[in-house]
């Protein structure tokens, strides 16, 4: 298990848990991160800065900070 | 009470959907096309109103700010919330994107549960078409069991077969039921529901109500509950505890969830994917204005485009509108003489010509560019690739079109701090808009600065501006023990403009400002004009003498210009030279150099004029408003006094 700052990009990977206060985890449960769901890291993300996330299921590409990034923990999905 | 009221007033139908589903494009379609009245947005641009007539029945209109759910702990979903809690409207329009229905459907689905009649407009069938998804409407409408139409609003197609459906709707007096979750959820639905008290405010149905109370976990109706009816209460928390004991996650999380499921399953149900692929070309373009280099070149041309249009758009626009104003101006001299009457319309011209020939040239073509870059989504991305540079200042990429806003003007731009979820955010960035130099003040770095001492000083004064703002994030977050919550924003994927559109918003935004900026401005002229005529300005000079002429070491006919300036920024400009009596080129055969840097510093970053020190009072509340005015009265002084002492050296 890594989190979402340690992840590498273009493979599929899993969310296992979202940490952090229910504030955060309620806004990144309106905009689809579940547990369960399957998300791609966009190499277009910034060194040191934001990353990108793209929703498998959904199609659609959030940009996170790296503090709300670290919470995420996810897992790489063999294929 | 709902019979009684029900003859004489029109239906209300409220728009809602997720942020960047169409909605508002689709609202304005609709208001534009057969709009009766004017569309007014509140002065809190809180949601907009407007009367339609479809075939002879008139519609009131309701469209609601996007909102991802109806999560109580979000202040801008709390808008949409508390509209459907207190104002029950006749029937909702749930605008969805049709590409990413998936995720939609989880709003949808929300909604339903509300039980009001609801037709659902399934937008954007083109970008779903061209993404390989196939929808098939009458399948969704029957699972969902309400009224689907598909829609196209950005051509304004289905927006015909939308009202018909709507009227339709209306006319029957049918319920909507909820689609059932898994069965140990509803269970314990059912049993909480069983415990809420006849006499309790209910809304609509108690289902709703339950599913609300389980998801109110840890906000502030938990401590209210608690104290109304403690019995309640811990009914809840059993039932909480037995759905997070079965399902090992927070009970808010286990009804998400629920949503979640039920919506990609509705999705599988009634859609086929036949090829999984974005639009090739967008996607390379995408690829350019993201890129961690090159994408921040481009960031630089925008911006650096964005303001030579501006001003290459507002400047002879506003030579154009000054002319007449200042031959109306001569002509009221020569025919109304020196008294009261002069004095009483030179102020009222003042005041609306200002708005007219000031801030609106410069302001309009601002609005406009700004609803382009957000229309195509490049607002978004450049939140995005700011994001590292907001975090050296405390904030995080959300606060930075707060901040162009304000530069075309400060007051829209505080109003538009409401984006940002948290109240530490809002607080820091409505703090430092004050700093950003508006069009009104841009127009004294130009004419002052500018003109006076060639256009690298005003570059210098510029970036030395930029540094600023930034040092003073930083020192105001000290203040601050939580560090900004981060950014959590969605990409929508890139679109063409529509021009009617933007056009559309520009009007909705001019509006809002018109109503509450331009009023003060022309009271305060009308003021001032009085204060000129009885020669009060003389007391006021001599009052402020040991600031303006000890401290800041300027001439002190120069200290009313002040009062001005805290009405509007640019007549200090004006009033300086009828303060000093010379004209434009005479100017500096009676300042120095030093006088007219310390001068132009000083105004520009003096207290927020009297329109951006009332919207912070009003949005963000008193403290802060008057902890901006200190703010910057104390940078303003220190900073005109260090300028002053350097050019002593």
């Amino acid at each position: 298990m890594i989190n979402l700052t340690q992840a590498p990009c273009d493979k599929q990977l899993r969310i296992v848990d979202i940490q952090g206060g229910h504030g955060v985890r309620r806004r990144l449960l309106s905009l689809g991160f579940h547990k369960n769901h399957l998300i791609e890291l966009d190499s277009r993300s910034i060194l040191g800065g934001p990353i990108l996330v793209r929703d498998l299921t959904s199609d659609t590409s959030v940009a996170l900070g790296r503090g709300i990034a670290q919470k995420i923990m996810v897992e790489i999905v063999d294929e | 009470m709902r019979l009684l009221t029900n003859k004489n007033r029109y239906p209300d139908i409220i728009f809602i959907g997720q942020p960047n589903s169409g909605k508002s494009t689709l609202f304005n379609a609709i208001a534009g096309l057969k709009a009766e009245t004017s569309n007014f947005p509140g002065t809190t641009v809180e949601h907009t109103h407007s009367k339609v007539n479809v075939e002879g029945k008139i519609l009131n209109i309701i469209d609601l700010p996007g909102s991802y759910t109806l999560n109580p702990s979000d202040e801008v979903e709390n808008v949409a919330l508390k509209h459907l809690f207190v104002e029950k409207p006749d029937l909702i329009i749930n605008v969805l994107d049709a590409s990413i229905l998936g995720r939609s459907l989880e709003l949808t689905i929300e909604l339903i549960e509300l039980g009001y009649p609801m037709v659902v407009a399934l937008n954007m069938m083109d970008l779903a078409e061209k993404k390989g998804i196939e929808t098939n409407v009458d399948k969704l409408s029957q699972i969902l069991g309400v009224p689907v139409v598909p829609t196209i609003a950005t051509h304004g197609r289905g927006i015909k077969e939308l009202l018909n459906t709507t009227l339709k709707v209306l006319r029957k007096t049918e319920t909507v039921k909820p689609i059932r979750w898994s069965k140990d959820v509803e269970d314990k639905i059912s049993e909480l529901e069983q415990m809420i008290p006849s006499d309790f405010p209910i809304v609509q149905n108690k289902r709703f109500t339950a599913v609300k109370m389980i998801e109110a976990e840890k906000l502030l109706f938990d401590k209210m509950l608690l104290e109304i009816n403690p019995s309640l209460k811990k009914g809840l928390d059993s039932v909480r505890k037995a759905l997070e004991e079965r399902h090992s996650a927070p009970a808010y999380e286990v009804i998400a969830a629920e949503r979640h499921h039920l919506a990609l399953k509705i999705f599988e149900e009634s859609s086929r994917v036949t090829r999984r692929r974005r639009i090739d070309w967008l996607e390379r373009i995408d690829d350019i204005i993201m890129h961690p280099f090159l994408g921040y070149l481009i960031l630089l041309g925008v911006f650096l485009a964005f303001f030579i249009i501006i001003f290459e758009v507002g400047n002879p626009l506003e030579e154009l509108l000054l002319g007449p104003l200042n031959s109306l101006r001569v002509y009221l001299a020569d025919n109304l003489g020196r008294g009261l009457l002069f004095y009483l319309t030179e102020g009222l011209i003042q005041g609306i010509g200002g708005g007219i020939a000031i801030v609106l040239p410069y302001f309009i073509p601002l609005l406009f560019l700004m609803s382009l870059l957000e229309d195509i989504g490049y607002l978004a991305r450049a939140s995005f690739l700011m994001d590292t540079f907001m975090h050296k200042i405390g904030l995080h990429g959300n606060s930075v079109s707060p901040f162009i806003l304000g530069f075309g003007c400060n007051v829209p731009a505080v109003i538009s701090t409401r984006i940002l979820e948290s109240r530490r955010d809002r607080i820091i960035t409505s703090l430092l808009i004050p700093f950003v130099p508006c069009s009104a003040r841009t127009t004294i770095i130009l004419a002052l600065i500018a003109f006076y001492l060639g256009p690298l000083w005003a570059l210098g004064f510029y970036v030395f501006n930029i540094f600023l703002l930034g040092l003073l994030g930083r020192i105001i977050s000290l203040f601050f023990k939580d560090p900004s919550p981060g950014l959590i924003l969605e990409i929508p994927s890139l679109k063409m403009p529509s021009l009617k559109n933007m056009a559309r918003k520009t009007y909705v935004q001019l509006k809002a400002f018109a109503k509450f900026a331009w009023p003060i401005l022309i009271a305060g002229s009308v003021l001032l004009a009085l204060l000129q005529f009885f020669h009060l300005d003389r007391f006021v000079n001599l009052f402020l003498s040991p600031l303006v002429e000890k401290a800041l070491g300027l001439p002190q006919e120069l200290g009313v210009t002040l009062v001005f300036g805290f009405l509007r920024k640019e007549l200090s400009l004006v009033m300086m030279l009828q303060a000093l009596g010379v004209n434009y080129q005479e100017l500096m055969s009676v300042v120095s150099q030093q006088q007219l840097v310390v001068f132009a510093v000083f105004i520009c970053f003096f207290i927020p004029c009297l329109s951006t020190v009332a919207i912070l009072w009003k949005e963000i509340g008193r403290g802060v408003a008057l902890v901006s005015m200190a703010l910057n009265t104390a940078v303003a002084f220190v900073i005109s006094l260090v300028v002053r002492l350097i050019f002593k050296l």
